[in-house]
């Protein structure tokens, strides 16, 4: 599904903030996505805070500008700069540590106070790879085998069964995934399963009123937030302009 | 969780003001082990942008009208003032009912500080590549306060600015024209060495009689061109006056026609502190909120021991604070007020391709004791749409909180004509005192200790006061301090680099 020669599609950024505890794989996911690579024992995050990853669909092109933590929930000092004005959020949990699901529903309970309306929220439980579920991702390795539906069965109870770490139950996450209208799938960061799936559905799911062409002279940084016109940039005219219009 | 205590730290910074936060920017890139902590669970400090949540804790915090918290000694002793006091906050019974939205819908900036275009703070931010994550309206039009007189009603007059503006001006008389024209030419120049001796002599001479000795301006231009300096003492001397109208003028038109400052969105240089913080946690600082630090009695000579209120005990290499009490030499009186109404006329695009301005100044009134109002519409994202917050400040005196108050109703009066129509939703009333403006640094033992001073008491934000973050991080990088390297970094990877575009 090579981009044809023909004109370009629209084009639109859309600002995306990822929340949730301390290493769920937050930084994982973002590195599978943009790199489709992964790190085993990652350290916390620090360096790439600030990744683009463009995401083509048929009639547009969604250029993703993914804010990392930087680590800064280790502490409780993620601010809320750092979510207001994001159209679209990733809440993480680890779906082999319940209290990670606890800390992902404060987050969503935040964004729906404090982000501006109409974010798109997807809630991703990660690490499948730990569970049983993640044999049959990974012998199925197609996407049509990759339905969630598919791998909910059996496993509503929390992880007795040898080798299944999963302590958080598909229906529990998704019965609440329902209930606050929020995008929701099951992922392994390790194994590629699901992840660039979660960021189509999220670019499908961001409405287009909400987008703004970034095309054009100094479109670079002057990303779709509401309010373009206003933005000054500071790396924009200067000497000509300040001729023109000062009062030398 | 990783222990704290573990390793001693290289550099320990207590405090998210602008200043602590832009020295975390510029160590960012330097390996150092850095740990940042905050009483306040937001960043900012003194700078911060308050919801009106924190906005009441920081009334009940700062409520006290210390004047001295070190009295007992005797002659020589310096009186040390706390430099935030005498914080109210007062809402109208019925402000829900009147439009007053949840307390997180606004944010009221503490630092609520212009930033001409030409200033340092935005050339380091460029350079240093944190303003991409920073997003910057335009200041725009500068008004003065007409009182009524001759039975008119009170107006807010726009002070024209550039050469462009006097031209076209209605409102000034020919003659008039030609002598502010030579005037505005003038300071463009005024520290060459042709121009100089027009002023040397009485550079601490009041701005205004100079103006009526030097160019014959009348009393309306002669109140627009001391407006301009944004001065809050009434007698804003000469050299310092036209140093600030240089400042104004040489600002006009740097990235855009038509403003020569901007502002941060959500909240001014709260902003600034939150990027900087931001790119110092990118960078591998550890950033903990809701955290005092405070010193332990050393058990060897080396290093500082800090006790967190986590429990946890951390080793400092070096200690970076921020002054919580100076000997004031200046207070200032601000009042901050969320008004119900948008103020539309005072945010008009008046050159064309000038982007819409969301901050405008009004000089509310001029000597003996200047009040200016910077008045944030909603695109600030201070406040909800049709409302504005306006900043109201003035050099404190016992009377200041009146005073403000009054300047508060003429001014919406002067928009509105009629203030009923748009009544104040909330109000933070406070007091802010400045010292000496050079950080002072200390050892304690071997441990260097900088305590960053105050941020200065104006309306525009100075350059000056980015020289204590240099110093600060001289200090911390000792002989690894390159100067050339000072808040100039390469862009962090995937930040502008040509994506591949994926399927």
């Amino acid at each position: 599904m090579a981009d044809s020669a023909g004109a370009p599609r629209p084009s639109s950024s859309v600002k995306l903030v990822l929340l949730g505890e301390a290493a769920v794989g937050k930084s994982s996911l973002v590195l599978r996505f943009v790199n489709n690579d992964f790190q085993e024992n990652k350290e916390p995050t620090i360096g790439a805070a600030f990744l683009t990853q463009k995401c083509n669909l048929p009639t547009r092109t969604i250029k993703f500008e993914i804010w990392d933590t930087a680590g800064q929930e280790r502490f409780a000092s993620l601010a809320p700069m750092y979510y207001r004005n994001a159209q679209a959020a990733l809440v993480v949990y680890d779906l082999t540590k319940p209290t990670s699901l606890i800390k992902a529903k404060h987050w969503v309970a935040e964004l729906q106070r404090q982000a501006s309306p109409g974010i798109v929220i997807a809630l991703v439980g990660n690490k499948l790879d730990l569970t049983n579920a993640s044999a049959a991702a990974a012998a199925g390795g197609n996407s049509e085998d990759e339905d969630e539906e598919g791998e909910s069965g059996g496993v509503s109870g929390g992880g007795d069964e040898s080798g299944d770490a999963r302590k958080v139950s598909t229906d529990e996450a998704k019965t609440y995934a329902e209930e606050e209208s929020l995008l929701f799938f099951e992922t392994s960061a390790k194994t590629g399963h699901n992840v660039s799936e979660v960021f189509t559905a999220i670019a499908n799911a961001i409405p287009e009123t909400s987008l703004k062409s970034t095309r054009g002279p100094g479109a670079s940084n002057a990303v779709s937030r509401g309010g373009d016109e206003q933005r000054v940039n500071l790396t924009g005219p200067r000497g000509d302009a300040a001729k023109d219009s000062c009062a030398c | 969780m990783e222990s704290l205590g573990e390793k001693p730290w290289d550099v320990v910074i207590c405090g998210t003001g602008l200043q602590q936060s832009l020295l975390a920017l510029a160590l960012s890139r330097s390996k150092k082990r850095v740990l940042h902590t905050d009483p306040n669970d937001y960043y900012g400090q003194h700078e911060a942008a308050l919801t009106l949540q924190d906005a009441e804790s920081f009334a009940a915090k700062y409520a006290a009208s210390t004047s001295t918290s070190s009295s007992e000694g005797g002659e020589g002793e310096e009186k040390k003032q706390s430099v935030l006091r005498n914080a109210t906050v007062w809402k109208p019974d019925d402000a829900e009912a009147q439009g007053l939205k949840f307390p997180r819908a606004y944010s009221l900036a503490l630092a609520p500080q212009i930033i001409h275009t030409k200033s340092k703070l935005l050339s380091s931010l460029v350079s240093s590549r944190a303003y991409r994550q920073v997003e910057f309206l335009a200041v725009g039009s500068f008004f003065v306060y007409e009182p009524a007189k001759d039975g008119s009603v009170p107006k807010l007059s726009r002070i024209p600015s550039s050469r462009e503006d006097v031209f076209s001006s209605q409102s000034i008389p020919a003659r008039s024209k030609r002598s502010l024209m030579k005037f505005l030419k003038f300071v463009l120049d005024f520290e060459s060495d042709d121009q100089k001796p027009l002023w040397e002599g009485q550079a601490d001479a009041p701005l205004a009689d100079f103006l009526t000795a030097q160019f014959k301006l009348d009393d309306d231009l002669k109140r627009y061109v001391v407006a301009l300096t944004l001065a809050l003492d009434g007698k804003v001397s000469v050299a310092s006056g036209l140093a600030a109208i240089n400042r104004h003028l040489t600002s006009i038109g740097m990235f855009g026609p038509g403003f020569c400052a901007v502002y941060p969105k959500w909240g001014g240089l709260s902003e600034i502190a939150q990027v900087a913080c931001r790119a110092g946690a990118v960078g591998g600082g550890i950033y903990m909120l809701d955290t005092t630090a405070t010193m332990k009695p050393s058990v060897d000579n080396e290093k500082v021991s800090l006790q967190l209120s986590n429990d946890d005990t951390v080793e400092a290499n070096s200690l970076i604070t921020g002054q919580e009490t100076t000997v004031a030499t200046k207070v200032i009186s601000r009042l901050v007020a969320v008004v119900k109404s948008p103020l539309k006329p005072l945010f008009q695009v008046l050159v064309e391709g000038s982007p819409p301005p969301a901050v405008a100044v009004v000089a509310v009134s001029s000597a003996p004791s200047p009040i200016y109002a910077l008045i944030h519409s909603s695109d600030t994202g201070e406040c909800t749409v049709g409302q504005c917050v306006i900043y109201l400040t003035t050099l404190s005196t016992v009377n200041s909180k009146h005073e403000l108050e009054q300047a508060l109703s003429m001014l919406v009066n002067a928009v509105e004509g009629d203030e009923s129509a748009s009544p104040c939703l909330y109000q933070l009333y406070y007091e802010k005192a400045f010292g000496d403006k050079a950080s002072t640094t200390e050892n304690l033992g071997a441990t260097p200790n900088l305590s960053f001073p105050p941020l200065s008491a104006t309306l525009a934000f100075e350059d000056s006061d980015l020289e204590a973050v240099k110093a600060a991080w001289g200090l911390v990088l000792g002989d690894e301090a390159d100067e050339e390297t000072y808040l100039v970094f390469e862009d962090r990877e995937g930040a502008d680099a040509e994506d591949e575009v994926y399927e």
